[in-house]
């Protein structure tokens, strides 16, 4: 009986399309694809590319580190390196890296339709982020640029920076424009494309995720659009905006600056925030708690992340009573965050949790993102900011929100929607043990950065002092740690498809809609419309078939 | 090498020794415990989410005999409201036990002890104090238990003054002044670093702030080696003469075309508009880029913009307030 139900489930439908991999051949096929899916998939291999090119910079930069007197490099190397590592691992992995690759595979699938709201908008939003790309390499052709990747002026627009600061603006301002028209065309589709059936409370909460993150590319991201255009014109017309000689404000375009970038790290963590809160549901077998909780606060985070980019300049010489305010409403921003986390954790209380890799990742999600979300409030605070402002506790902060939370969601993402994009299942074993890898590596990197910020150590320094040899030694041998979890990862997910089983339509017994399409779906996703499931987090009608089949949604009872 | 790695990490893993460094500034002791008080409730929370994931990951993973979850709500308002509040209330503490703390590391020196006022230029890559008396050194020099007022500016690009003993920091802004104040407490020589990249060495931006143990060993210090002339206000001087000031603003307190400049520094004036302005760097430096921006009651807007370089703009302040400040 249930090997008849296995082989009625596993044997495809008839008129089922081809899928999207083999639907048209040749570089074209792709390279002008309109299809979600396949610029998804480009989106995951550029991204995946720059993850490669910052985290090499990064080495180079921990292993300059490990000698307090620097020395493998110059300084003035060490400072084009510290630029380039954050502008790439910013503006060209973490920011487009869940909502641009997983967002735009996954997006349209999880509402059943055939494509975004606008496909040629999305090929357009693609390529202005692969010219903005080589904009930003384009920087190392003509000499690099060493300015940090905030990009401060004056020293930034000094004319002795020469033409690379020109391409970075340049390319900041395309980059802001791909992700603007990504947002748009998210917002768009989550309003219109929702299949009959699908109220705003069945959303699956990746796409309240997606939805509040694109709320903020489209209002912040011009605003980086203009600085970038205002920073090139005081640069070759000496307007008199930013720099103090022609009669600018230095500290004002700290202020433009923030406005975008504070927001900008929301645009990071808030899609990373998506993905956990669909994979702790599908793993612990139990809704969701607290469903409209964890949509609220995404809108909330979104909402008040506007309203603190002024923490980023308690010791500017900004007035104490914006000092103050900003402060406050920062402490703020902690609570939506806290909300999601214990919301998660109830959900896994009496779940019947499954540790597969994706879950696994989740659960390292929890613990680094607790202390990068924690370590947020020493800064948040006038009185400990002073101190720690632009030491490494700040670096090691970000770090944690943004490579250690991020990067671990986004790993958790890619292995959980893996065999939906690649048709394949990839080998558990490496999965775990890369996952572990990573945890380890990260945490010997960044926590002995905190130490090293407590005690004095400031930021973008290629030298230091003797006394904090043994903190930048650990991290150095955490990042070679971390880098090989990440290779072991990377091996794992390519070695499957090559010999990966092939994966079922449900491989996890999730109920959302991506998973009632074919792995991989075909060319147009759904043959007709499908009908909203009766709950995004309802697995009540889903039964595990076998390994091959995956999960089928029967009315046959146990 | 690998003990040493292992020495490090054991240190690290203790925590106590050296991980903040001395205290000595009035505040230091003050903000290491804010950072306590956060540091607490933040291991409380991590703690309390680890054992959480931990013990739910034991207790409740599929296994056989346990293919499915356990019929729970999926939603509790109370629940929601208790973790919505509890942080809540944690963080309004928070903010407003450091936001007290911070007004007491900002507050302008306390007039009961004039602070000594010493003026700070940042520039690539290297530090200059120009100190009361017209010593200036690429040391701070300061009395322990003596209320000090930093002006700061930088003649190129943006610098930040940090001393990781005293827990204080701030930007030098090319273009305006800043400023930062404190009272050290105990002697010594601490280092200060730059805290805001500003290019090839700015890891070697270097200097050092020396607490002297009382005003005489200060005092002492700074007579030694002075040229008679050479300090910034005999610099101040000279700039008034050169640049013309003395034109239109006397030196005796009679009127001319401009206000006169004793007892000028540190006044309020009134101006054409009504409004009241307090005679400061920024004033002055307002005063010369635009004179028409704010002009004295009873006085016609007639200067013309003088361009003058950081250091002259310094000396110019340090002269004025040689002239005599108001009470």
């Amino acid at each position: 009986m249930s090997t008849a139900v296995a082989a009625a489930a596993a044997a495809p439908a008839p008129a089922v399309a081809e899928s999207y991999l083999s639907h048209g051949r040749g570089p074209r096929s792709w390279l002008l694809s309109l299809d979600h899916k396949r610029i998804g998939v480009m989106y995951l291999l550029a991204i995946g590319a720059s993850l490669l090119l910052g985290g090499v910079f990064a080495l180079v930069l921990r292993l300059n580190l490990w000698r307090p007197e620097g020395g493998l490099v110059s300084n003035d190397a060490f400072n084009k390196l510290f630029t380039l590592h954050g502008a790439v691992m910013i503006f060209l992995f973490v920011i487009p890296g869940i909502p641009a690759a997983l967002g735009n595979f996954v997006l349209p699938l999880q509402l059943g339709a055939k494509d975004l709201a606008f496909p040629r908008v999305n090929l357009i939003s693609f390529w202005l982020y692969v010219v903005g790309a080589i904009l930003f390499l384009a920087t190392l052709v003509v000499g690099g640029i060493d300015t940090g990747w905030t990009i401060y002026p004056p020293y930034s627009l000094e004319s002795a920076r020469g033409l690379g600061i020109l391409f970075a603006l340049t390319a900041l301002f395309v980059v802001g424009f791909s992700s603007i028209l990504t947002g748009l065309n998210f917002i768009a589709t989550i309003h219109r494309m929702r299949p009959p059936g699908m109220g705003w409370f069945d959303l699956p909460l990746f796409l309240w995720a997606l939805y509040a993150t694109g709320l903020i590319q489209v209002i912040s991201t011009p605003v980086l659009g203009i600085t970038a255009a205002m920073g090139f014109l005081e640069r070759i017309f000496h307007l008199g905006l930013f720099m103090p000689e022609y009669g600018g404000d230095p500290v004002l375009f700290q202020h433009f600056f923030w406005f975008y970038s504070h927001p900008a790290v929301y645009i990071m963590i808030l899609p990373a925030m998506g993905v956990v809160s669909e994979v702790v549901s599908v793993f612990s077998r139990k809704p969701i708690f607290g469903y409209r909780f964890i949509a609220m606060s995404s809108i909330a985070i979104a909402v008040i992340g506007f309203l603190v980019w002024g923490h980023h300049m308690f010791v500017s010489g900004q007035s104490a009573a914006a000092s103050i305010v900003f402060s406050g409403l920062t402490f703020f921003v902690a609570i939506p965050s806290a909300i999601k986390v214990f919301n998660w954790l109830a959900t896994m209380y009496r779940g019947a949790i499954v540790l597969a890799t994706p879950m696994v990742y989740v659960l390292t999600f929890f613990a680094i993102f607790a202390v990068g979300g924690l370590t947020g409030l020493f800064l948040g605070a006038l009185a400990t900011d002073v101190p720690l402002h632009d030491t490494y506790f700040v670096v090691a902060h970000f770090h944690f929100v943004m490579v250690g939370a991020v990067m671990t969601a986004f790993l958790a993402g890619l292995h959980y929607w893996w065999p939906k994009i690649t048709g394949r299942m990839y080998d558990e074993r490496l999965g775990l043990w890369s996952s572990a890898l990573v945890f380890v590596g990260f945490h010997v990197t960044f926590v002995p950065q905190f130490l090293a910020g407590v005690a004095g150590m400031p930021r973008r320094y290629a030298t230091y002092a003797p006394a904090l040899v043994g903190h930048n030694r650990v991290s150095t041998v955490g990042a070679f740690v971390l880098a090989a979890g990440l290779c072991l990862a990377l091996f794992g997910l390519l070695r499957s498809l090559r010999s990966g089983r092939p994966a079922p339509p449900n491989p996890w017994g999730a109920a959302s809609l991506e998973w009632a399409a074919p792995s991989p779906p075909p060319w147009d996703n759904f043959e007709r419309t499908p009908h909203a499931p009766p709950g995004p987090y309802d697995y009540s009608g889903l039964r595990h078939v076998s390994d091959e089949a995956g999960w089928v949604r029967g009315e046959v009872s146990r | 090498m690998i003990r040493s790695l292992l020495e490090t990490s054991a240190a690290l893993l203790a925590g106590a020794p050296g991980f903040f460094p001395a205290r000595a500034s009035s505040v230091a002791g003050e903000v290491d415990r804010v950072f306590g008080f956060i540091f607490w409730i933040s291991l409380f929370f991590l703690v309390l989410i680890v054992a959480l994931t931990i013990l739910f990951v034991v207790r409740y993973r599929r296994r056989p005999g346990r293919e499915e979850p356990e019929l729970t709500a999926s939603h509790d308002t109370r629940l929601e409201l208790l973790w919505t509040g509890i942080p809540l209330v944690l963080v309004a503490v928070m903010f407003v036990w450091s936001t007290r703390t911070w007004l007491e590391m900002t507050r302008a020196a306390g007039s009961d002890e004039k602070p000594l006022r010493v003026q700070v230029t940042g520039r690539r890559w290297s530090w200059w104090f120009d100190h009361p008396g017209g010593k200036g050194s690429e040391e701070l020099h300061v009395v322990a238990q003596r209320p000090v007022e930093l002006v700061l500016s930088a003649t190129d690009v943006i610098h930040s003054l940090y001393v990781p003993e005293f827990r204080l920091k701030q930007d030098a802004v090319p273009g305006r002044f800043t400023r930062m104040t404190f009272t050290p407490t105990l002697a010594g020589t601490y280092p200060i670093l730059c805290a805001e990249y500003c290019g090839t060495d700015h890891s070697r931006m270097l200097a050092s702030v020396v607490v002297h143990p009382d005003q005489r060993s200060f005092d002492a210090w700074a007579r030694e080696g002075l040229a008679p002339d050479g300090s910034l206000v005999a610099l101040g001087k000279q700039v008034f003469a050169k640049k013309g000031c003395l034109g239109c603003h006397s030196l005796d307190g009679s009127r001319r075309v401009g206000p006169s400049v004793k007892g000028l520094w540190g006044r309020e004036e009134k101006l054409v508009d009504g409004a009241l302005v307090r005679v400061d760097d920024e004033y002055l430096r307002e005063s010369l880029l635009k004179p028409g921006a704010k002009v004295v009651a009873g006085f016609g807007n007639l200067m013309p913009p003088v361009a003058l370089d950081e250091r002259e703009l310094q000396a110019l302040a340090a002269y004025l307030q040689s002239l005599g400040e108001a009470p």
